[in-house]
């Protein structure tokens, strides 16, 4: 292990993921000394073995998290322990919000507000596609909020798409190119994605725009220091309470060692932060850092996936291209599209997405019913004519779904922390709309045989989210705690709403937006 | 040496015993026939006995807490006593047609006395497990005609 500095360092991030890189090159940039602490083991392009049995060896293997409720968040599949977070294995499917997005409470009395609008986001998305090359056609995304077009040209489509969007196209209804951080060129030294669908294992071959290929080289470049298997267990206040001063972190030897910082970003993803924030609790903050108004921990949110699948006479080479998709349709974006069926909320279709033969997104258990010699016949017919989309079905902000402690401790004695997460009744009207949509278009696409699949989550929002005070949130739109502004939380937590779209993108826009702001604030934060 | 090598040199298994092992051949050839063969006993059994961290079984995906050898455990032997309790034979020793009525009933998720874990993830774990063994390997996909197209290829011996 690369040991950890004995001196104070200007800035701590805690996690290497998405939001945690792009925070730590911006600030080290900036000229500041920055840290970064990852829980997890150092990963590289070597470890990212290209197998499905493999890729489960890079999910989340830290501290038990309890995941509860009618619907769970899939934390194991949907986290990562190790370097490059869950965004390493991301599927680099990387829509923008909409601005219908930012303020869903004031137009139609449902969720929260965002304390910003998609307008003070527009010119950090265009930055971070530029800085991670994002492959589209703007001008076909004709449901696209106002920004730069992409920097590199669309991604390929193959027969599985052609197949779906025949469906699409004979309803009156639009596909465009699904725009992916995954280079359809070759783009400031990474080489051309070869459209072998192992996204799921991670990219090693830096086609991808996961942090170790964009940002994570850019930190190190700048003089961040990158520290592995160093989980921390503990913020640290000031005796008044009033500022980080630092964190606490478990050696392997047992003991725990402080390194003193004068900011502390936390981005150890939507459910480690408000553990940590909580389990942080100090005379102070009795209910934890950041709580409070009793934020902290409430709203979590996860996407459930509309899954429809269909069966073509044409071989429609389903392992070729991205595992994200290849097309999309954002017809369904408007909030109020599905009232009709009780639904509220946004979607989107991710069409035609590579798939492998096994695995919880493979083939195989697209018919989880099938067994023996009908598996074995499956099996064949679909290798040569599978299809495949899935719906991104927004999830409505519930309070009383949470992270919470549990009376249970891992390894360092920091009690473990349980989700609990349970559809809204307008989020599941909205994902069986999705399956009905989904349904009429394979069939009008001429699909020999069409099914769907359980509402599984996807992605994992909110915990931590952003607001206008500590009376309805827990930081203000640049991550910044209400009580305690050099503490600050980055990630998909601090979103109020999920939307209909994939979040890593806005992850990285709000992140942008923040280090930029801490870097022009620095004097006054820094003390 | 990959899990059929290792089925076939009979390589001792270090976290099911013996009658365990057999529930798990025939249920393995009821949920997908060749999985035996592939070595599907043997899989299971190395990455029961390794680090939890490094298990690459399906069954992280699902919110079962690990270590998971005791899921398998008394999920087998509730397979088991539900094969004696049906037709009075062990698993291992039912017929296909009776193999295959049990573990319809289990996909169904409804099995009155059941004594494992929830039967319809125990069947759908089970399966995945098979599916892995059988199709989840270049051998698999080669079997499908699927081009496996690595960037780095895995191991041999899987769980190096």
């Amino acid at each position: 292990m690369t040991s950890l500095p004995k001196d104070p360092v200007d800035v701590i991030v805690v996690g290497s993921g998405a939001a945690g890189s792009n925070m730590a090159a911006r600030l080290a940039e900036g000229g500041k000394r920055v840290l970064i602490l990852e829980a997890g083991p150092a990963r590289g392009p070597g470890h990212l073995i290209s197998s499905t049995l493999y890729a489960r060896r890079v999910k989340w293997t830290g501290p038990p998290v309890l995941d509860e409720g009618k619907n769970p968040v899939g934390f194991v599949f949907n986290s990562a322990y190790g370097t490059g977070g869950a965004a390493m294995h991301h599927y680099a499917v990387w829509p923008r919000m909409h601005p219908e997005d930012f303020n869903m409470r004031s137009q139609h009395d449902r969720g929260l507000d965002w304390p910003l609008t998609y307008t003070d986001l527009a010119t950090y998305y265009d930055v971070v596609q530029q800085e991670a090359g994002v492959s589209g056609d703007a001008t076909k995304e004709i449901w696209r909020p106002v920004g730069a077009p992409y920097p590199m040209p669309a991604v390929p489509v193959f027969p599985q798409g052609n197949a779906i969007a025949r469906g699409f196209t004979k309803l009156g209804k639009t596909v465009a190119p699904l725009p992916l951080a995954v280079t359809t060129t070759n783009y400031n030294g990474r080489p051309t994605c070869l459209w072998d669908g192992w996204c799921d294992s991670g990219c090693p071959i830096g086609a991808l725009a996961n942090p170790l290929t964009v940002h994570l080289p850019r930190a190190a470049s700048a003089g961040a220091l990158l520290v592995n298997d160093a989980p921390v267990t503990k913020i640290l206040t000031s005796d008044d309470g009033t500022r980080a001063v630092g964190v606490e972190v478990a050696l392997k030897d047992g003991t725990r060692q402080t390194v003193n910082a004068k900011l502390v970003v936390l981005a150890a993803f939507a459910v480690e932060n408000p553990r940590l924030l909580l389990a942080s609790a100090t005379p102070k903050h009795p209910q934890g850092l950041g709580n409070s108004g009793g934020f902290v921990g409430r709203y979590i949110m996860t996407h459930a996936a509309g899954l429809v699948y269909g069966l073509f006479a044409e071989d429609t080479r389903p392992y070729m291209g991205a595992f994200g998709g290849q097309l999309v349709n954002q017809d369904s974006y408007p909030k109020t599209t599905h009232t009709k069926s009780g639904a509220f909320g946004s979607y989107q279709w991710m069409i035609a997405q590579a798939v492998k033969p096994n695995d919880l997104l493979g083939i195989s258990t697209t018919r989880p019913d099938l067994f023996g010699t009908a598996l074995q016949d499956f099996m064949k017919r679909a290798t040569r004519g599978f299809a495949g989309m899935t719906a991104v079905c927004e999830d409505l902000p519930v309070a009383d779904n949470r992270v919470t402690l549990t009376d249970q401790r891992d390894a360092h004695g920091v009690p473990i922390a349980r989700v609990t997460h349970t559809t809204h009744d307008e989020s599941v009207a909205l994902w069986k709309a999705s399956l009905a949509e989904g349904k009429e278009v394979m069939q009008a696409a001429g699909a020999k045989e069409v099914w769907t699949g359980p509402p599984g989550s996807m992605h994992i929002m909110g915990g931590t989210v952003m607001g206008t005070g500590a009376s309805n949130s827990v930081t203000n739109t640049y991550g910044q705690v209400h009580d305690i502004p050099n503490l600050v939380v980055a990630g998909p937590g601090l979103f109020p709403t999920s939307a209909g779209v994939n979040p890593t993108f806005t992850v990285h826009a709000l992140a942008a937006r923040s280090a930029q702001q801490l870097l022009a604030s620095w004097e006054q934060l820094a003390g | 040496m990959t899990p059929a090598q290792a089925r076939a040199s009979d390589v001792p298994f270090r976290a099911l015993d013996t009658g365990t092992v057999a529930v798990l051949d025939a249920l393995g050839e009821t949920l997908l026939p060749g999985s035996a063969a592939a070595g599907l006993a043997h899989y299971i059994d190395h990455q029961l006995s390794g680090d939890p961290a490094d298990s690459m079984l399906m069954i992280k995906y699902l919110g079962v807490p690990a270590p998971f050898a005791d899921f398998y455990r008394v999920g087998l032997h509730a397979a088991d006593a539900l094969a004696r309790a049906v037709h009075g034979k062990a698993f291992a020793e039912i017929s296909k047609e009776q193999a295959v009525g049990l573990v319809t009933k289990m996909a169904g998720g409804q099995i009155e006395g059941w004594q494992g874990p929830p039967v319809e993830l125990f069947y759908f774990v089970l399966r995945s497990d098979a599916v892995d063994v059988v199709y989840g390997t270049k051998a698999g996909f080669e079997q499908l005609g699927v081009p496996y197209m690595a960037h780095i290829e895995p191991p041999s011996r899987w769980g190096e």
